[in-house]
């Protein structure tokens, strides 16, 4: 009894146990032994060995000995844990848990701000902020402390989650305790992610900013070690500390990838932090080779009371909330390593959501792994993740298997310390209780269940005493005490409850319930484990999406009117054969053993339609329009390959794009070049070796016209500035550009870099432009530095300077009708590209739009009518003068032997408004036919109504839900 | 100005009787010369071309014959002769009805950018009582690029709020806007609906709520209203109402989820008697049968539209109105925007490629735009008797490539086709040498 009182008082007090300390002691000393042996238990060494049995002996915050019937050092204290199982506690290695760094500064300025407000020789941008040491901002939180323990967390990775760089994280334990104990190590990683948080600055608004803002301060560390000219201590710490692993708050799975390409472009060693989607593109992600931090919130069962509320809720969720659990099984199937993360769950979710996951096939030691050895393994954290004799002695106490829903996290013990969980209870009652009395008891559900004359209870402990408040069923003011008779090991057990009840009457009726006999039967039928396929994942993990990507087909086209595009126009009963991706013959009456045949009579087969203007398949802005020169941000790590606007326009017979910057400044980001590989990764998009482009822009955008009264400050506000800032800005590149030659320590700067291209025709000029000056003015400056501009985009005054353009030898893409949406457009006329196309200049029709991206060949119809031009210069309009302009006409834009097979088959001439494509191939592989596009339209609507009646189900079986709206992809346009 | 109106449609009248009676012809038009800024000054023939009346029928070389304003006959012969009458040889060309873009801004907005330039949408969530048809710009520059396209008739309609105002249909050729007005036709009000965007559901849900309670309180007060006493204030906004409750305004209801169609029809239904149309989007398919049981047109918007949900057919928008016009719905056909809404004849192609035919998809965009807006006994078709409002194109006017506008007539007036950018067209064309085809 001595010991278990002990027990007691060791899980309810805290107890300061402080060998020696720098603290000023006030009254005389209270040194104690902390020497505690835990015995009789079953111990989880780590995932895959068990002690029965076992002894822990815990000294000083470190486990002594653990040894199977280890004996208890004779002054040491003894807890028995018979019948108790013991596991490490858990690691999280993302956490805030105790950090409050107070936030410095807001925008004081009117107007965009520009530079940090934030006092001292640090970074530029506030939202880089390596100097953040997590450790100097640590103190014990409680309320925040009792969650990660009733979740089995011993110990956590904390540090700062606001801004690119965080700063660095330090690891602490979860213990109540002063923080001069439970930091076990700071800086232990650095911390990055790609939301700049609070920072007021506006610069990276987008993703891609964010990317640049990170890549450059790479670079900037590199030349800061290197130089003696300035101080900067944000530099100065990342410098320092460039050896540490990094925790990459990443989020979805394109996010992944993206944090992945800067790890091996720096050839840095990251630890990402991911949003539990990775299953949809495991294996890129496996690719990576990156050890991953895995939230286990998966969705509830969606609130669904009508058809309506179902419409709302997109398929790509209904499927997340099928296969978020089986996320962590993917990734362990595809052997790809990961530690699991609380954040993101509730306190209660967490362990149920682990063993759920358990139950959709990972295996359990895999769990365990998850949530000790690997993590502690990631951060190299030695000291932790097993138990082993001289480690820090953190464990969880559970009154059964770790995995069995029943069980629970009772105690946990970290530094040495017991501590409660919520889930600790004073006392143990079984199962069911016999009474022993001739009351018949009706008890309140959340208080007790009865089944026939036995009741199971819920109890509360005070002093010694479980009271329990009772609804009789007949009777009022029923209530009554239960006493614990018996108790040999921990925690008490109930064996026998008794009280009184107060009847209406007044009167007191004693009653007795004892243990019904069979109270220790433990639920043996586990649950059984249900492997979803992973045929249910769709590439990409959106509608129309598919399991298993279309491959290149050997293809037949017979008797096709077939627009060439090449010097014999168009051809009519023609054939073309497409072989391994390529267009490899055209003619009447081929031969052709082995191909897939199509009777194309009647039909028109051309190639595919190319949009030099397009802003589909990007993430989180399109824009970084923040400064006037955002030259070093790259759409190409923007490209959203789950863009269910690459499907629409598959559908519309579009083969490849130009995913463009915005408009938002003179000097805008770096163009990616895609073709439409539905299904493909973001990186698969991409036109292997293509030219490289990059967006400008003039006018009213980049001058902020339209922004409202308070966009006043940033340079240029003027056409005039506007011209400004493009002199500026090639002047600096050449000579940063020469200064590269001579100066091996100059600093690395990526806008610069992107010009540098430029002047030397590496890279070509997509600019956003409307009036004549202006477009006159761009020449000017191209001729001035040397190099040509390549295409004006929009132009739609490029009819009054045609001349102009043919000699400067630029190509303009247009739109086909656009005008009076502002006032630079109020002289824009249809008849533009006609007028371009009869002036000798090389015309596209763009879309700048993801509805029109799709019908593009209307577009084109159009300047048939208002320019009476021929049909076939139309067709090359969107086919292949795009591919002209963009460099990729040796490979596609034209059916010609050789080229890639970009073909579509329509159904009528391609120019009509009845003309729908049948089929559409990018590469030789078909991505859309009318056929397919029926089988997965039926796909689509089956899976809605599996996954719909599947949550239906769960919500009949009383599932807790939510509400949701999914949210859709913005669909961007340039001045977005 | 309504004075000024029932003078006109007494001219039109006597028009009809001066055909028969050919003596009084000069003396009429002077008559109408005096109400009228302009009017059809002699018989106007088109031969030999193909005459798509608007009601899903054709005639292959017509001949189509106008006076006064009004439609004498629609033929493949000659069904009389006119001694002095003009006659456009139109072999191998196709006539249309006027064509109608409802639901369009255009008019009351000139560039979008430019506050200054935007008249659509006025303070407030409750605004029956403003007019479109007194800002409607028959100077604008753009709605000539509209009439250059075929379109003749526009359904000029404020933007915003619960109850946006009152719309009008007006000409696309006029000296000003009492010259312009066909009538003003209807009152709209948008029904409060989920938005994808928004945040939290819950709140979102809180907020239509509220939006709802606001209409619905409004129109018992308007119900209310017509029991005024003299003695009674008047309320502008509830006296804008009571021509609904008399059935001489049309009640445009703007709903584009299936659930805000549901119970916007329900609206309109608890309203009954009412003039009513639903004005929606690519989401009506979801509850066609619905609609086609409550009876009530349909305006189906930007028909060139992303599909609403990405679980939709890619082609959803396209198809739409097919769909329910296939159910045997009253459908037109509209194009909220400005510039932009120049192109509706275009939707109307699409929808002719996704389920139905050319003649009904030109339906959508001349009877059944007259009908929905109440004024099918002059307008929509090339019929006897209805006013001359035709136009002349080298081709199928739904297919941009032929869609060629080589004349057009409102009430037997020919119109300017010249606009800003034909001229800016020519200018430049002539500066470098080249022909303006």
């Amino acid at each position: 009894m001595r010991i278990l009182f002990l027990y007691v008082a060791l899980l309810l007090t805290s107890i300061v146990i402080k060998a020696q300390t720098t603290f000023n002691i006030n009254g005389p000393a209270n040194n104690t032994l902390n020497y505690i042996a835990y015995t009789h238990a079953i111990v989880y060494v780590n995932a895959n060995s068990v002690l029965n049995d076992a002894t822990i002996v815990v000294k000083q915050g470190k486990i002594e000995r653990i040894t199977a019937q280890g004996a208890v050092p004779k002054n040491a204290i003894e807890v028995n844990l018979k019948g108790k199982v013991v596991y490490p506690s858990f690691i999280d290695l993302y956490s805030n848990y105790g950090i409050d760094v107070p936030s410095f500064n807001k925008n004081k300025n009117n107007g965009e701000q520009f530079n940090s407000n934030k006092a001292g020789a640090f970074a530029w941008n506030e939202a880089i902020k390596p100097e953040i040491n997590a450790a100097q901002y640590f103190n014990y939180n409680h309320q925040d402390a009792i969650a990660l323990r009733t979740m089995g967390i011993g110990a956590v990775i904390t540090g700062n989650q606001d801004g690119i760089l965080r700063g660095t994280t330090a690891l602490v334990t979860t213990a109540n305790d002063e923080p001069h104990y439970t930091i076990v190590g700071n800086n232990i990683t650095s911390s990055f992610s790609f939301n700049k948080g609070n920072s007021p600055q506006p610069y990276p608004s987008s993703l891609m900013g964010s990317i640049a803002l990170i890549r450059q301060t790479y670079y900037d560390a590199k030349w800061y070690v290197a130089q003696q000219k300035e101080k900067n201590l944000s530099l100065e710490a990342f410098v320092n500390l460039s050896n540490l692993p990094v925790i990459f708050d990443a989020g979805n799975k394109q996010n992944v990838l993206r944090a992945a390409a800067i790890a091996k472009e720096f050839n840095a060693k990251y630890i990402i932090k991911t949003n539990g989607d990775e299953y949809q593109r495991v294996q890129e992600i496996k690719q990576t080779n990156l050890p991953l931090i895995v939230p286990v919130n998966f969705p509830k069962p969606y609130k669904i009371n009508t058809a309506f509320d179902a419409e709302l809720i997109s398929t790509s969720d209904l499927k997340h909330w099928e296969l978020a659990p089986a996320n962590l099984y993917f990734l362990w199937k595809n052997k790809i390593k990961f530690c699991i993360t609380a954040q993101g769950s509730k306190e209660g979710d967490f362990l149920n959501n682990i063993r759920k996951a358990v139950k959709y096939g990972l295996p359990k030691q895999e769990a365990i792994k998850a949530l000790t050895e690997n993590p502690a393994s990631f951060i190299n954290a030695n000291n932790l993740g097993d138990l082993k004799d001289g480690k820090i002695a953190n464990f969880i106490i559970c009154d059964g298997d770790l995995f069995d829903d029943e069980t629970s996290i009772m105690g946990i013990v970290i530094q040495g310390k017991s501590h409660k969980t919520n889930n600790t209870p004073d006392v143990v009652l079984a199962n069911e209780y016999k009474i022993n009395s001739n009351i018949t008891l009706y008890l309140k559900k959340n208080i007790a269940t009865i089944n026939n004359d036995t009741f199971k209870l819920k109890a509360s402990y005070h002093a010694g005493i479980a009271n329990f408040i009772l609804d009789g069923k007949t009777l009022i003011n029923y209530t009554a005490n239960a006493t614990i008779i018996d108790s040999a090991q921990y925690p008490y057990n109930i064996k026998e409850l008794s009280g009184f009840a107060r009847l209406s009457n007044q009167t007191i009726e004693n009653w007795v319930a004892i243990v019904a006999s069979n109270q220790n039967k433990k639920q043996e039928s586990k649950d059984s484990v249900t492997i979803l396929s992973d045929s249910l994942i769709w590439y990409p993990f959106n509608d129309f999406g598919n399991n298993i990507l279309p491959q290149a087909k050997k293809v037949h086209f017979k008797n096709a009117t077939i627009w060439t595009n090449e010097q014999q126009g168009i051809l009519t009963q023609t054939d073309v054969i497409i072989t391994n991706g390529k267009i490899t013959a055209i003619g009447k009456q081929l031969p052709c053993s082995d191909c897939e045949i199509i009777d194309a009579t009647g039909k028109h087969l051309t190639n595919g339609i190319i949009d030099e203007h397009s802003h589909i398949a990007i993430t989180h802005g399109v824009n970084e329009g923040t400064q006037a020169v955002t030259s070093e941000v790259r759409i190409g790590d923007a490209v959203n390959a789950d863009d269910i606007n690459i499907y629409r326009q598959l559908a519309g017979g579009v083969i490849a794009a130009q995913l463009l910057h915005g408009s938002a400044n003179p000097i805008g980001g770096q163009s990616a070049l895609i073709k439409l590989r539905w299904g493909a990764s973001p990186d698969k998009m991409k036109i292997e070796n293509a030219a490289k482009y990059i967006k400008f822009a003039l006018g009213e955008n980049v001058k902020q016209a339209n922004w409202g009264d308070g966009a006043t400050t940033r340079y240029p506000q003027t056409r005039m500035g506007v011209e400004q800032v493009f002199i500026d800005a090639f002047t600096r590149a050449r000579e940063y550009e020469r200064k590269l030659k001579t100066d091996k320590t100059l600093r690395k700067d990526l806008e610069l870099d992107a010009l540098v291209e430029i002047l030397n025709s590496n890279r070509f000029i997509t600019c956003h432009s409307y009036v004549q000056s202006e477009i006159n003015m761009l020449m000017h400056v191209a001729d001035t530095f040397g190099f040509k501009v390549n295409t004006f985009t929009h132009i739609l005054e490029g009819y009054k300077v045609a001349d102009k353009m043919k000699k400067h030898g630029v190509n303009a893409s247009t739109f086909a009708d656009w005008w009076a949406y502002k006032y630079e457009v109020i002289d824009a006329i249809p008849q533009n590209a006609a007028i371009l196309n009869r002036m000798g200049v090389t015309v596209a029709i763009n879309s700048d739009d993801a509805e029109m991206g799709r019908r593009l060949n209307h577009e084109a119809a159009k300047i048939v009518k208002y320019g009476k031009i021929t049909e076939e210069e139309a067709w090359k309009m969107v086919t292949l003068n795009p591919a002209k302009m963009l460099r990729i006409d040796s490979r596609t834009g034209s059916i010609k032997q050789g080229k890639d097979a970009d073909i579509v088959l329509w159904n009528n001439n391609p120019l009509s408004i009845y003309a729908k494509p049948e089929m559409t191939f990018v590469d030789g592989i078909c991505y859309y036919s009318t056929q397919t596009d029926e089988l997965l339209r039926k796909q689509v609507a089956a899976t809605r109504a599996r996954l719909i009646s599947n949550i239906l189900q769960a919500q009949k079986n009383g599932a807790d839900t939510q509400t949701q709206i999914s949210e859709q992809e913005p669909n961007y346009h340039c001045n977005d | 100005m309504e004075l000024i109106h029932k003078l006109k449609s007494q001219n039109k009248n006597l028009i009809t009787i001066a055909m028969i009676k050919r003596t009084y012809f000069i003396l009429i038009i002077f008559f109408v010369l005096a109400f009228a800024s302009e009017a059809q000054q002699i018989p106007i023939i088109i031969k030999g071309a193909t005459v798509h009346i608007g009601n899903g029928k054709t005639i292959n070389n017509a001949y189509v014959a106008f006076d006064s304003g009004k439609i004498v006959f629609v033929d493949s012969i000659m069904r009389n002769s006119y001694k002095n009458a003009r006659i456009i040889d139109a072999t191998g060309k196709h006539v249309y009805p006027g064509l109608f873009l409802l639901n369009t801004f255009l008019g009351l907005n000139e560039i979008d950018a430019i506050r200054s330039t935007r008249d659509y949408n006025e303070v407030g969530e409750i605004n029956p009582n403003v007019r479109s048809l007194i800002a409607y710009n028959t100077d604008s520059r753009v709605v000539p690029t509209a009439k250059f396209n075929g379109i003749t008739y526009m359904q000029v309609v404020p933007q915003g709020g619960l109850v946006s105002g009152t719309s009008c249909i007006v000409k696309t050729e006029a000296m000003n806007w009492e010259d312009a007005v066909i009538n003003e036709d209807g009152i709209h009000i948008n029904w409060p609906e989920i938005n994808h965007y928004a945040k939290d559901p819950k709140e979102q849900q809180k907020y239509l709520t509220e939006q709802q309670a606001k209409l619905i309180t409004f129109f018992a007060e308007a119900k209310q209203y017509q029991f005024k006493l003299d003695n009674h204030e008047t309320n502008l906004r509830l006296q804008a109402m009571q021509d609904l409750f008399k059935q001489r305004k049309i009640l445009y209801v703007h709903a584009n989820s299936a659930k805000g169609i549901l119970e916007a029809m329900q609206f309109i239904k608890q309203h009954q008697p009412i003039k009513a149309t639903l004005v929606t989007g690519s989401d009506a398919h979801l509850v066609a049968d619905e609609i086609k049981q409550s009876n009530i047109p349909v305006i189906v918007n930007l028909i060139h539209s992303l599909p609403n949900r990405n679980h939709h057919d890619v082609d959803q928008p396209y198809k739409t109105a097919a769909q329910l016009f296939n159910k045997g719905i009253l459908v037109s056909i509209g194009f909220s925007g400005s510039w932009e809404s120049r192109n509706v004849m275009y939707t109307a192609g699409t929808c002719a490629a996704y389920g139905i035919s050319s003649e009904q998809a030109l339906q959508l965009i001349t009877e059944n735009a007259a009908k929905i807006t109440g004024n099918e006994k002059s307008t929509g078709t090339i019929e006897v008797d209805k006013n001359a409002t035709l136009i002349i194109t080298e081709g199928d006017v739904l297919n941009m490539k032929e869609s060629i506008l080589i004349h057009a007539f409102i009430n037997g007036v020919e119109c300017n086709l010249e606009n800003t950018q034909t001229e800016l067209y020519k200018k430049y064309s002539k500066r470098y040498g080249i022909e303006a085809k």
